[in-house]
């Protein structure tokens, strides 16, 4: 078993056994537990399309992955080094290289758990309709290339940050930059500003693929250039993240 | 007769005048942080057997210069060489070859101490079985059959596990920072007593980063002593005992043996009451003067360093230090 694939497999059992992992995915199941209930049986919502609903469910969990991500990410280099474990990582014939991308691969590993968890309650919501499978693959793939984009920034700003507090500030911040176009007014989107931001912007990307999935029902051809550019902004975050891990702060 | 000293650690094969080899080499080095000199231009050599003493008050500059030696923290100027081979030509496989016990040696919590050591082996490449962990816990003093979380050990205990940990891939260059830290009087000769055993029975290399004087002087062969980023002095411990005038307080047998017309080069009587004698040595190790004593006619019963040795010769190069 290589060195990489030891730190990873310690990384996952740490998200499975340390007790802020359990909250978290505790926390998520019942935020989708109280969102699909409402969907089912409040009177307004439940007056939703079945696509709209699952759609809701969808951006609900693409929220979580970002917020698992951006505090797993704060915390790869900033919360050992506050737990004074860094240095003995250091210690070890693992790369700084091989260090990043088993945090990332625990990061992704997250990522796994929700998307497994969230699926019965997609099915729940959108078991009727005729989008479920198709929801449920381009959540895969948004999320997928988010999480890899949002984590990779995480873990750059928390291999230069020198205390878990400030990694998490910074990441935050980041985060509801690329997140503030979501709440932009209909009319300012459908301008040609508007329209540059939403394409530029990953986590827009994502949100905007997986409406023309699920409530357009347009094809995978109809997405290539959202999901290219989501995927080269996580190739790019990924290559920082290469040049970044050469200088993690001790 | 008895001499009660601090205990001067048992003396392995480099004491004895065999061929030394260097193991670690550093020449000129130096790093400063944000404009801050952390180091200036220091230089020493550690040869393989020896467990050296690293001094000197805190912010002198000891943790940054074995970071820079462990690869952790890239040096500003200066050659290092480790076991003969330039530091920057080892990259990743320098871990293979040398471990440590940092000062911040963390732990994962939520690991047992078998689990803690198999991670550790794994990255090395080595599996451990649980026969393997239970022998390397014993080793070191820790019950192999404690399944309790390492969240729940105390500072002793976790300082054993470190230790454990950085014997993990038998390195052959151990470098430790502050060992002994915070360790009860007990903990602290149990850790003694364990490297000492690593040096003479594995023939482990040790740098030993300090300021608690009696580690140093139950451990130690060479020294270092750095204040301000430099090395103020640099030998062995016995040179550094026996280079200034040290006290030393006699009891003999026979009171009238004390002679009135004192003459023994190098040695003065400073004070004398019944059988007890106050002696000034100057420029003679203890046991030379304790040899010329008896050979003079003095029945020596008793012999305790009053002053003088490391805790003033440490005084004197780190003269003007702060903590910082």
């Amino acid at each position: 078993m290589s060195s990489l694939s030891v730190l990873i497999k310690k990384e996952c059992a740490e998200d499975i056994l340390s007790s802020r992992s359990i909250y978290f995915f505790l926390f998520a199941s019942g935020l989708m537990s109280i969102f699909a209930v409402l969907l089912i049986t409040n009177r307004e919502l439940s007056l939703l399309d079945n696509a709209q609903a699952v759609y809701k469910m969808t951006t609900i969990v693409l929220a979580l992955a970002s917020l698992v991500t951006i505090l797993q990410g704060s915390d790869g280099f900033a919360g050992e080094r506050d737990r004074e474990t860094l240095e003995i990582l250091f210690l070890s014939p693992l790369s700084r290289k091989g260090l990043a991308f088993a945090k990332l691969g625990r990061i992704l590993f997250s990522w796994l758990v929700l998307f497994a968890l969230s699926i019965p309650y997609l099915w729940a919501v959108g078991s009727t309709g005729q989008n479920l499978w198709p929801s449920i693959y381009i959540l895969f793939i948004t999320g997928t290339l988010l999480v890899l984009a949002l984590g990779g920034i995480a873990l750059i700003v928390s291999a230069r940050t020198a205390t878990l507090k400030s990694a998490l500030f910074i990441s935050v911040i980041v985060f509801l930059i690329l997140g503030s176009p979501a709440v932009l007014g209909a009319s300012l989107r459908q301008t040609g500003i508007g329209k540059m931001i939403d394409l530029v912007d990953p986590f827009m990307d994502a949100l905007n693929t997986i409406d023309s999935v699920v409530i357009d029902s347009q094809g995978f051809d109809f997405q290539v250039l959202r999901l290219g550019i989501m995927a080269l902004y996580a190739l790019i975050v990924l290559w920082f993240l290469n040049v970044a891990s050469r200088r993690i702060r001790l | 007769m008895k001499v009660l000293t601090t205990g001067p650690r048992c003396f392995s094969q480099r004491d004895i005048g065999e061929i030394e080899m260097k193991v670690i080499e550093i020449d000129g080095l130096k790093k400063s942080f944000d404009g801050k000199i952390a180091l200036d231009g220091v230089s020493m050599t550690v040869n393989q057997g020896d467990i050296y003493g690293f001094l000197g008050p805190n912010g002198s500059g000891k943790t940054t210069t074995l970071r820079i030696v462990l690869g952790i923290l890239p040096a500003d100027e200066g050659k290092i060489s480790v076991l003969g081979k330039d530091l920057s030509s080892w990259g990743n496989e320098l871990g293979y070859k040398v471990n440590a016990l940092p000062e911040s040696h963390g732990f994962y919590g939520w690991m047992d101490a078998a689990d803690y050591l198999r991670f550790f082996g794994k990255l090395y490449g080595i599996q451990l079985t649980v026969g393997d962990c239970r022998s390397r816990l014993s080793q070191v003093g820790l019950d192999p059959k404690n399944l309790l979380p390492i969240s729940t050990f105390s500072r002793g205990m976790k300082q054993r596990l470190g230790i454990a940990r950085s014997m993990i891939n038998a390195p052959e260059i151990l470098l430790l920072d502050e060992p002994t830290n915070g360790l009860d009087p007990r903990g602290r000769r149990n850790i003694h007593d364990l490297l000492l055993h690593l040096n003479t029975e594995n023939g482990i290399t040790m740098i030993i980063s300090t300021h608690i004087l009696d580690d140093v002087e139950r451990l130690c062969n060479r020294i270092a002593i750095l204040n301000r980023g430099k090395i103020r002095y640099e030998g062995a411990l016995a040179d550094s005992s026996s280079r200034d005038c040290i006290r030393y307080h006699f009891r003999v047998e026979d009171a009238q043996s004390i002679s009135s017309d004192w003459n023994i080069p190098g040695i003065s009587v400073v004070e004398s009451r019944e059988d007890r004698l106050v002696c000034q040595i100057d420029g003679l190790s203890p046991a030379h003067a304790i040899k010329s004593l008896i050979e003079a006619g003095m029945p020596i019963a008793e012999a305790e360093q009053i002053t003088g040795g490391l805790e003033e010769i440490y005084f004197a190069y780190t003269r003007g230090a702060t903590d910082e």
